[in-house]
């Protein structure tokens, strides 16, 4: 906008601090602070001023807010630290950076909205513990990785979200549990397994629908310790079950399931 | 150090220098994946992300929203706080109040223009601090800070700060140049920061 040119560019840093530029006027002034120290000290100053402002208007938030920001939490993997910085390391490399100025560089928005923050009345505190287990952020995931694990995050959000979404688990006699979180109305399940480690020789655990009167249907091979989200689920759908299947899974079960967990407490076969 | 025991993850609104200390050390652990450590950081961040969230864009169900979704981010981009540019505190609420900025313009833009009127008809915006449910120490300084400064820059200020009017905006509604208007909001901050003893 020609406006900007016949402006003198040193003087937005206080509309910057304060939010108050447009956006296209925001990004040209983020780009003249790259060259502009003095700008970009008067920034830093003013932006901590205006935080000052923020203070005055803390408010208790609505306690059923922290439920779901956790819930959101558990089901969300992180971004990778930026560019040249190991995740490891966030101390390290805190000190390691040149201190240039805080409010240049807001944080970016992020690539793609998960939207996890439907209201979901019944997804219980079990469902966030089912939950709880399975994302342990790692370090140095790869991009493809943290896609997918976004992906499926979306999809667990998906499940959580539905208003009859209901969470039960199974435990074998060796206390090896399975876990399930389920929306009949969906047709669909976030299922998790927990103390079984992986199948030895190659081997995985795959999941399985039971229905009355028809072939088990495979619904996945399970990844290490990650959640299974499973679609297509009929409402004749009675139970769910695992077994040790050869590399790449079996289009039929091969042997006896190690766990199995009716679905009637979740809301199915009704 | 001193610091109070508290519940972990409850939500708390006053601020000492010890909260935004312990805030800087949870961030670094929240960017390593720490969920107990994000509690601890939702205990102390929450109230002032949700109360500034609720400052600007007013409705109660749309401030909820934001403020989850800012206290999401800070969870996922964790990894991007740099202790070297400022403090974790700074870094939450700057995040907060321009995500609540971006949504109090687009909803303006979708059309909701009587604000802009009644804001016209001119209540300044400081008063409703007042209103605020709890009136802690930081509340009544900044309270009285902001009265401290001449019309124009409060007007200046809050116009911005706290309804998200861009500058050009706030020199419409003011009837002032667009000179004039960065140089209030210059001089209101730099004002505020002396009156507040720069305690930051
Ligand atoms: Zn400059």
């Amino acid at each position: 906008m020609s406006l900007f040119r016949r402006e003198d560019p040193h003087s937005l840093a206080a509309p910057y601090a304060l939010d108050a530029l447009e956006p296209p006027e925001r990004i040209r002034f983020e780009r003249h602070m790259k060259d502009c120290d003095r700008c970009t000290a008067e920034v830093r100053a003013l932006s901590e001023d205006a935080v000052r402002l923020a203070w005055s208007t803390a408010a208790p938030p609505p306690a059923a807010m922290r439920d779901r920001v956790m819930l959101a939490v558990r089901t969300t993997p992180q971004d990778p630290a930026p560019q040249g910085a190991s995740h490891a390391s966030a101390r390290t490399r805190a000190t390691q950076l040149p201190p240039h100025v805080w409010g240049a560089q807001p944080p970016p928005r992020q690539r793609r909205r998960i939207p996890l923050f439907v209201p979901f009345a019944t997804a219980t505190a079990a469902a966030a513990l089912v939950v709880a287990s399975l994302f342990a952020v790692q370090a140095n995931r790869t991009q493809d990785r943290l896609t997918a694990e976004q992906d499926r995050s979306r999809e667990i959000a998906h499940v959580l979200a539905a208003p009859d979404a209901r969470a039960g688990s199974g435990r074998d006699g060796r206390g090896r549990t399975i876990g399930v979180i389920a929306s009949a109305t969906e047709g669909s399940a976030v299922v998790t397994l927990g103390g079984y480690g992986a199948p030895a020789g190659g081997r995985v655990h795959q999941l399985w629908l039971m229905r009355p009167g028809a072939q088990p249907r495979s619904l996945g091979l399970f990844a290490s310790d990650t959640p299974l989200v499973a679609t297509g689920l009929g409402a004749s759908a009675t139970s769910l079950a695992v077994t040790v299947e050869p590399a790449g899974g079996s289009p039929q079960p091969t042997t006896q399931p190690i766990v199995q967990l009716a679905l009637k407490s979740v809301g199915f076969g009704e | 150090m001193l610091r109070m025991p508290r519940a972990r993850g409850q939500a708390r609104c006053g601020l000492g220098e010890g909260d935004r200390v312990e805030a800087d050390e949870l961030l670094l652990l929240v960017a390593g994946g720490d969920q107990k450590a994000f509690e601890e950081l939702y205990g102390l961040v929450s109230g002032p992300v949700f109360g500034l969230v609720r400052r600007v864009v007013r409705d109660p169900a749309q401030s909820e929203e934001v403020a989850q979704e800012v206290l999401l981010e800070l969870w996922r981009s964790a990894a991007k706080f740099d202790p070297g540019r400022g403090s974790a505190m700074s870094w939450v609420l700057t995040l907060a109040h321009r995500r609540a900025v971006d949504r109090v313009r687009s909803a303006r833009a979708a059309g909701e223009r009587e604000q802009r009127e009644a804001l016209r008809a001119n209540q300044p915006a400081f008063d409703q601090v007042t209103e605020e449910v709890e009136a802690g120490l930081e509340r009544e300084w900044v309270r009285r800070c902001l009265d401290r400064l001449t019309v124009l820059q409060r007007q200046s200020v809050t116009l911005a700060y706290y309804e998200g009017y861009t500058y050009r905006e706030v020199a419409e509604q003011l009837s002032l140049p667009l000179g004039t208007v960065k140089t209030r909001m210059r001089d209101g901050l730099t004002r505020m920061r002396e009156c507040l003893g720069g305690v930051a």
